[in-house]
């Protein structure tokens, strides 16, 4: 009976979960199931990842290469009086369920995400407490009001997958209607997403007509079926799994540093804070525990998004003057001795754990008592938001920070701002700084936020930084498909295509 | 008899309200799940909001006596996660467990019986020194190790089984069920052929032998009769431990099954599935120690007798 009763598990299908290599169907393997397909939720890498110019699409779309925002469902946009930014909308799009978009939708889409009650997370990742106006003055036309001037509306805007307007307004969906290239055809819970091409899709049609999602938590396993043709993509190997056969290295937009607590004893202390900057062996780091495939940080930022500062460099390794540093504070009081707790979030990244005990040798060395807090993501996100936990001591935070929005400003918002959400402290200089850099547009606003940037490491010092990190991403030699810095977030599968034989 | 289970449906569902209630009351001491939930730059109204409407922010008491109530009813919650019901999740995850743990204890009784009872037959022999290194061995690999070498080498390097996945003929079972069954196979190895030994040496076997039984007579149906108790009181333990969640081959095989569940659903704070988790394998793990200590009742007089009322 068990036996047979296993069937409904294990049922006849040919070729595992992913479905065979019949070169129509593209086999993707995830870290994990997303929790939804509700579009509001793609500003989260497990949903974002599915959705994200697959299923649904924004209106506009931002090029993770260049920067630069691209045409999508809306053909242009401008600003047509401070406060308001005015949209054309593509017209000859259909949803998959056969509606016809129109600028309403798009008006239903963004009112829905950012000034419903969902919480949505696009709304406080990109929109915080921002409330929008949102109307559409004809079929083909959308205005977009804010309180405030918002140079970047459109770069915002371009965070919004629309949805048709008869999207539930009251609960998250599960599974969600779009104008994409595919369609969700099945999802079996804890095994598969199916997608199929959308026949009705405006654009030009994408080489897979199918595509499947499946998940495994375990890196090796998500290495052994590309390496065994089971998949064909897979997200997230670790470099001990990767070989040039079955990977490719690509720019995540992740940036790893010590976020230091400045408002307690010995952090307090900006000569303490820049001699662990100093302290730290990042080319060592790099080359023992991350596979050689990071790059050295000296900000937060990382290159390619607007505000960047390309002049910056990490701190020479210099561990005498570190030492020379922390000693000159114990001389003038500061209690150097006090025990420093390093959290860091399990899984995070890989090799995180050792990277953690480099870091608190590192320190050591430079006379600072350092213990490791691992900690799951629930309890480590207590220690990196606001309201932070009271009574714990000093606290050198391992954060892994990725800037998908191309712009510094989701950066410092966050990070930087003395009452921002991971922020641990600041200065009215600071605050002062980054508010006008908000204001401002093109080279004007690039220049300020780098200025910032490298204000903040000279006269605030919050972040000791570790590196730029890249991604691996497991790919199989049939298939054609180019990683970006977005690909972690957002992977369009529209853009992979079979290698044809012989041309490998 | 009827007096006897019902001593041990009594005395069994007293841990059953307890652990309910420490899972219950512990999960909230790790704190508001809200951060993971909303994000991370919500306002503080937004956070009391959230937590208003999931009950967060009532006192532990109040929260178990909504829990209560609410279970009373079969509702057991939403998940903060999916977004869908805790009990739907649950018992699509269930089933799946069960059916890795059946076809385990089946396979590992079956075989533990057989090799225990051979090795104990002809104690020192080769077959029982065989026996016994290989359940030692088998009984001391760390699941994990096995179950990733079991991937590489028969799944990539030799390419005879799927590397992990639940869609597929008997080919996707073999490598989880491999990577199950190794331990409790070699812990029942040892009982068996503990026991065996013990029961081969008794009088009424050598009776036996003197009438001119056979080995295969002697063996299992003289002498297994009677060895089998303690090797049932094991198994019982082993499949309790696997109803439990089989956490490693789910998570490396992507078997969907509870003790997947029960991890994300600790990790990710959401509370409602991991209490219905919980809840079903408690009950689950009271109806399989009574139906063990029925058998043992059944096979065996005295254990009846022995339950004071």
């Amino acid at each position: 009976m068990l036996l047979t009763s296993a069937c409904t598990v294990a049922n006849s299908d040919a070729a595992g979960d992913a479905g065979s290599a019949d070169g129509s169907t593209l086999r993707v393997v995830l870290t994990q199931e997303p929790p939804t397909l509700e579009p509001c939720e793609s500003s989260t890498t497990a949903t974002g990842v599915v959705v994200r110019s697959n299923i649904t699409e924004p209106l506009i779309e931002r090029d993770p290469t260049s920067g630069k925002l691209e045409p999508l469902l809306s053909t242009g946009w401008r600003q047509t009086k401070p406060t308001t930014w005015t949209f054309d909308i593509r017209t000859g799009v259909t949803f998959q369920n056969g509606q016809p978009f129109t600028a309403k939708d798009a008006a239903f889409s963004i009112d829905r995400a950012v000034n419903s009650n969902l919480a949505c997370n696009v709304d406080g990742y990109v929109f915080g407490d921002e409330k929008l106006d949102v109307r559409a003055v004809s079929p083909t036309r959308l205005t977009v009001t804010t309180k405030k001037a918002d140079p970047i509306l459109p770069l915002r805007i371009s965070f919004i997958e629309i949805v048709p307007r008869t999207t539930d307004t009251k609960a998250k969906v599960r599974i969600p209607i779009g104008t994409g290239p595919y369609a969700v055809k099945k999802w079996q819970t804890g095994v598969s997403i199916s997608l199929a091409r959308n026949p009705k899709y405006w654009g030009k049609a994408p080489a897979y007509p199918r595509a499947t999602y499946v998940w495994r938590s375990d890196a090796s396993v998500r290495a052994a079926m590309i390496n065994k043709g089971e998949a064909d993509i897979t997200t997230s190997l670790d470099p001990m799994d990767a070989t040039k056969d079955n990977s490719v290295a690509y720019p995540n937009n992740e940036t790893t540093a010590l976020r230091l607590d400045g408002r307690e004893a010995p952090l307090d202390d900006i000569r303490v804070r820049k001699a662990i900057g100093m302290a730290i062996d990042r080319d060592g780091i790099i080359d023992a525990l991350l596979a050689g495939k990071a790059k050295p940080a000296a900000q937060l930022v990382p290159p390619g998004v607007v505000g960047h500062n390309d002049d910056l460099a990490p701190p020479s390794y210099d561990v005498a003057k570190a030492r020379a540093l922390v000693k000159q504070a114990k001389a003038d009081g500061v209690p150097v001795n006090r025990r420093i707790t390093l959290v860091a979030r399990n899984g995070q990244f890989a090799g995180i754990a050792e990277t953690a005990e480099a870091l608190q040798y590192e320190m050591a060395r430079i006379g600072l008592n350092v213990r490791i807090r691992m900690a799951d993501t629930a309890t480590s996100l207590q220690y990196q938001l606001r309201p932070l936990p009271r009574d714990v001591g000093p606290i050198a935070m391992l954060v892994q920070h990725g800037n998908q929005a191309g712009d510094a400003a989701f950066t410092t918002s966050q990070y930087l701002l003395s009452n921002g959400p991971q922020s641990t402290f600041g200065t009215k200089e600071l605050d002062r700084r980054i508010a006008a850099a908000n204001a401002l547009s093109g080279k004007a606003r690039a220049k300020a936020f780098a200025d910032l940037l490298a204000y903040q490491n000279k006269t605030v010092a919050q972040f000791a930084y570790l590196a730029h990190m890249r991604g691996l991403l497991g790919l199989s030699p049939s298939v054609r498909y180019r990683p970006n810095s977005a690909t972690g977030d957002e992977m369009r599968l529209a853009e992979a295509s079979p290698v044809k034989a012989g041309k490998h | 008899m009827t007096s006897f289970l019902g001593r041990r449906i009594v005395s069994s569902a007293i841990p059953l309200v307890f652990v309910v209630l420490g899972v219950f009351c512990l999960a909230r001491l790790t704190g508001n799940p809200v951060d993971l939930y909303l994000p991370l730059s919500a306002t503080s109204q937004q956070r009391a909001e959230f937590s208003a409407a999931h009950g967060f922010d009532d006192s532990i008491p109040v929260q178990l006596w909504d829990y209560l109530t609410q279970a009373a009813q079969f509702d057991f919650g939403t998940s903060l996660r999916t977004g869908q019901s805790a009990a739907t999740m649950v018992l699509d995850a269930f089933p799946v467990t069960l059916q890795l743990a059946g076809v385990t204890m089946l396979l590992a009784i079956l075989g533990a019986l057989l090799v225990g009872s051979l090795a104990a037959y002809r104690p020192n022999s080769l077959i029982d020194r065989i026996a016994g290194l290989l359940s030692m061995i088998a009984a001391s690999i760390p699941d994990f190790w096995f179950a990733i070498m079991g991937v590489l080498v028969f799944g990539v390097g030799l390419d005879w089984l799927p590397t992990s996945g639940t869609l597929g003929g008997a080919e996707v079972w073999v490598l989880p069920i491999a990577t199950l069954v190794i331990r409790p196979f070699g812990v029942l190895v040892q009982v068996v052929r503990g026991s065996m030994v013990g029961a081969l040496s008794a009088p009424y076997v050598k009776v036996a032998r003197s009438k001119g039984a056979g080995a295969g007579r002697v063996v299992f149906g003289h002498a297994l009769r009677n060895a089998v108790t303690p090797v049932l009181t094991v198994a019982g333990d082993l499949t309790v431990g696997l109803v439990n969640g089989a956490v490693i081959v789910e998570t490396i095989f992507g078997w969907p099954g509870i003790g997947k569940l029960m991890i994300d659903s600790i990790l990710q704070r959401d509370f409602a599935v991991l209490q219905a988790a919980v809840l079903i394998t408690a009950v689950t793990i009271f109806a399989l120690n009574i139906l063990v200590d029925v058998c043992h009742a059944l096979i065996d007089p005295r254990v009846r007798q022995a339950v004071p009322a």
